[in-house]
């Protein structure tokens, strides 16, 4: 698995995360059918605090998850340095890491590609969310309805994007 | 119409002193990854690359990359 992929699956998982989250702290606590509340400002802060320690906690996961495959690539590359017997310099292993790291026009094609799949989760989310607006439920569904939406598009975006990556390698 | 692109990479990479993937990526200023997706006829590099890797290799795109048409 390509340092790219590893990426997409951390930020998937971070997606998967983020919407348990929501789903178990925000949903039963605003609401989501009829009896959805009214106290749209309050749902909105907590939506814009939901939204800030998400990305906080995608950056530190990113962060963490660059270190550990660093670390990674330069003990295996120390291991089978030792295996075949040369030596492994420090400038070896950067030189594995940068290559491990690099991002082509392979990965924005599949990144490009992706983005048009979460873009349609996106819109389907809106419409219906304008849709149940206008059979009489309450504005914060809307709220959810987009918020899950984005999830989801994201969701979708990064298991595209694996799929793309696993057919063709 | 319809084309199949085939390429000679790998054999090319063999007559240039059995040449890496990881050289020819570095080389090309692309992963490793992709080279050897094209090398397995998974990805169709854009024109650029496909120039790239024409040089590397100092021949012409042609030798590189071969078409077939399977359906007119």
């Amino acid at each position: 698995m390509s340092y790219q992929e590893k990426r997409t699956l951390t930020s998937v998982v971070c997606g998967v995360l983020s919407l348990v989250a929501y789903c178990l702290y925000v949903l039963p606590r605003f609401g989501l059918g009829r009896e959805a509340t009214t106290d749209l400002k309050a749902l909105a802060l907590t939506m814009l605090v939901f939204i800030g320690i998400g990305i906080v906690a995608v950056i530190i996961i990113q962060i963490l998850f660059h270190i550990f495959f660093s670390v990674g690539v330069a003990i295996s590359e120390s291991v089978s340095g030792a295996i075949s017997n040369r030596t492994t310099d420090d400038k070896t292993i950067d030189r594995r890491i940068k290559a491990e790291m690099k991002e082509d026009e392979r990965d924005k094609i599949f990144e490009l590609k992706s983005s048009r799949i979460g873009s349609v989760f996106v819109g389907a989310g809106f419409i219906v969310s304008l849709l149940l607006l206008a059979n009489g439920y309450p504005p914060a569904v809307m709220l959810h309805l987009l918020f899950l939406s984005f999830c989801l598009s994201s969701l979708f975006e990064g298991f595209y994007q694996l799929y793309l990556y696993k057919t063709t390698s | 119409m319809k084309i199949k692109c085939n390429n000679n990479i790998r054999k090319l990479r063999f007559f240039h002193s059995e040449m890496t993937q990881l050289e020819l990526a570095e080389r090309t200023g692309v992963s490793r990854q992709t080279i050897n997706a094209i090398e397995a006829g998974k990805y169709l590099p854009s024109l650029e690359l496909a120039f790239c890797l024409a040089e590397v290799f100092q021949v012409s795109l042609s030798e590189v990359f071969t078409y077939e048409v399977i359906e007119k």
